[in-house]
């Protein structure tokens, strides 16, 4: 092959463009699947890690109704299933591969566990492959999205849920009105982070027969021997998906920030 | 006041951290009758700030009780109207304390319009037009009606503090608490705050003040409250503890104040 990039090649490929078009739509539909999925169990899982339910709290007390001095009741009176179950969720997704994580949901869960119905809609997407990409992809970005969520919240100012909880809203009022809308407000370029991150590693789905970008660059080497173009076709598309998603996310940003300024 | 209609009772109120190393708050009694304007001086770490705040549970007193028109707020459940015992709703108790803070703590993301209705709408569910009107009303009064649009940010120091006040004004206390409000303020805003105070204090507010501007405590103060070292040192009205103070530590503390 005397050329790296042949121009003739892309006229070949051209009578797949249909395929590269049907990609393009699944990736768009999985990452924002993804992301709908991932942003709900990072809050949940955010509000499991800032939670402070302690069922063991009695032990924590002596007889007379004092709090202990110290010693092993005291720790363990302070133990919070709900932090410690998503601490460890969140560790595990995030020390693990994603790739392992696609492998195991897709043939462990919905290979072993629950059977999926043979579904294909839109005439392209099928929906047994598609959706144990999205859990997958979903459940990965939800580990990261709690931390992002997580540490949001808690750099927003005590004084604002002292200012609610004195006016005499509840705790929910407080997380609904005051301190979700600004910690989402200064997290926003790590969410538009994370989706992008998302867009991308949706990549990865092809290997569970996901029929997005990068399967369809793999059916036109299959069709037609040629790899190099197709993937520059994938990267372009990949390029555009990603650059004007973060560019909107950072003018949605300014438009939040206007009480930041004079 | 002529008849000691007590609104709010302190019984042997403590505060500890560290296992009791740090006594934040070391057994304080306490009246604030309907009407007081009690104003509590000391030096700083004397405990005034956690007192204050100790009055709606901002912080969770380790012993004591506060009972709040009639009730004991620090136990986790009370008697309803039948008797039965029912879990204390420290949030309804709250809606009567209005409370100010050192920093304002408006916030930033709501207009001052908004900072000012959201709590009534959302916790005493008043139709939006409703509030608005009495946001206005209340905004007329403090001089700030031109600024209901604006944005915290855009606001003085002086002018946060007056909104921060009418916003708690918004849920119709019964009392104020007061937590340093003019210690975070340029020097030449501080009047502008202490009069809104002081026309509220004539007004007829219960309010709890705690400060170190002892022109405010001994003009429009009708008790003083001293404390140092987590205990309520000495009380009096406040020409009576300032001209006769009795404790050493009042005396000192008077000394190097005024």
């Amino acid at each position: 092959m005397e050329h790296f990039i042949q121009a003739a090649n892309f006229a070949k490929i051209s009578d797949y463009s249909r395929l590269f078009w049907q990609g393009a739509a699944v990736t768009v539909m999985l990452s924002l699947c993804t992301v709908v999925i991932g942003f709900l169990l990072a809050l949940l899982l955010a509000t499991m890690r800032l939670s402070r339910v302690c069922p063991l709290a009695f032990l924590g007390v002596d007889r007379e109704g004092k709090l202990r001095d110290g010693g092993v009741l005291l720790a363990v009176s302070r133990f919070n299933p709900l932090a410690f179950l998503a601490t460890a969720y969140v560790e595990i997704l995030r020390s693990t591969p994603v790739l392992v994580q696609v492998f195991i949901i897709y043939y462990g869960v919905f290979g072993a566990l629950v059977t999926l119905p043979k579904l294909t809609f839109l005439g392209f997407v099928k929906f047994e492959r598609f959706f144990p990409g999205v859990v997958a992809l979903g459940m990965n970005s939800g580990a990261y999205l709690c931390e992002i969520i997580r540490s949001g919240i808690q750099s927003i100012d005590g004084g604002q849920t002292e200012a609610s909880r004195s006016l005499g809203m509840t705790q929910f009022q407080t997380m609904r009105f005051i301190i979700l809308p600004q910690a989402i407000k200064n997290i926003l370029p790590a969410i538009a982070n994370e989706f992008v991150v998302i867009i991308k590693e949706s990549a990865i789905t092809y290997t569970i027969g996901v029929q997005d970008i990068m399967s369809a660059v793999n059916a036109v080497r299959g069709a037609t021997f040629i790899i190099i173009e197709p993937l520059l076709v994938a990267t372009a598309i990949y390029f555009c998906l990603c650059f004007p998603t973060s560019k909107i996310i950072a003018a949605f940003e300014r438009r939040m920030s206007r009480g930041d300024r004079r | 006041m002529a008849t000691a209609d007590k609104l709010i009772e302190v019984r042997d109120l403590k505060k500890y951290y560290n296992k009791g190393a740090i006594k934040a708050l070391d057994g304080i009694t306490a009246d604030v009758n309907r009407g007081d304007v009690a104003v509590v001086i000391g030096p700083s770490g004397s405990g005034k700030s956690t007192f204050l705040r100790s009055l709606n549970l901002m912080e969770e007193p380790t012993g004591g009780s506060i009972i709040f028109d009639g009730v004991d707020i620090t136990k986790k459940k009370v008697p309803d109207a039948n008797g039965k015992l029912v879990k204390l709703d420290i949030d309804r108790h709250r809606q009567k304390m209005g409370m100010v803070f050192q920093h304002f703590n408006l916030f930033p993301h709501k207009t001052i319009m908004q900072n000012m209705t959201l709590a009534p709408v959302q916790v005493r569910h008043m139709p939006v037009a409703q509030a608005e009107e009495k946001a206005y009303t209340l905004l007329e009064r403090v001089g700030l009606a031109d600024r209901a649009d604006a944005y915290p940010i855009q606001l003085s120091g002086g002018q946060k503090q007056r909104i921060a006040i009418v916003r708690a004004l918004m849920m119709e206390p019964e009392v104020m608490l007061f937590d340093e409000p003019t210690s975070a303020l340029d020097p030449e805003m501080v009047g502008e705050v202490l009069d809104v105070m002081k026309e509220l204090a004539h007004s007829g507010m219960t309010m709890v003040v705690v400060t170190h501007e002892m022109g405010f405590a001994r003009e429009v103060g009708n008790r003083v409250l001293f404390m140092a070292d987590g205990r309520l040192l000495e009380e009096n009205a406040p020409r009576e503890l300032f001209e006769h103070p009795q404790h050493p530590r009042l005396k000192d503390f008077l000394s190097k104040v005024l």
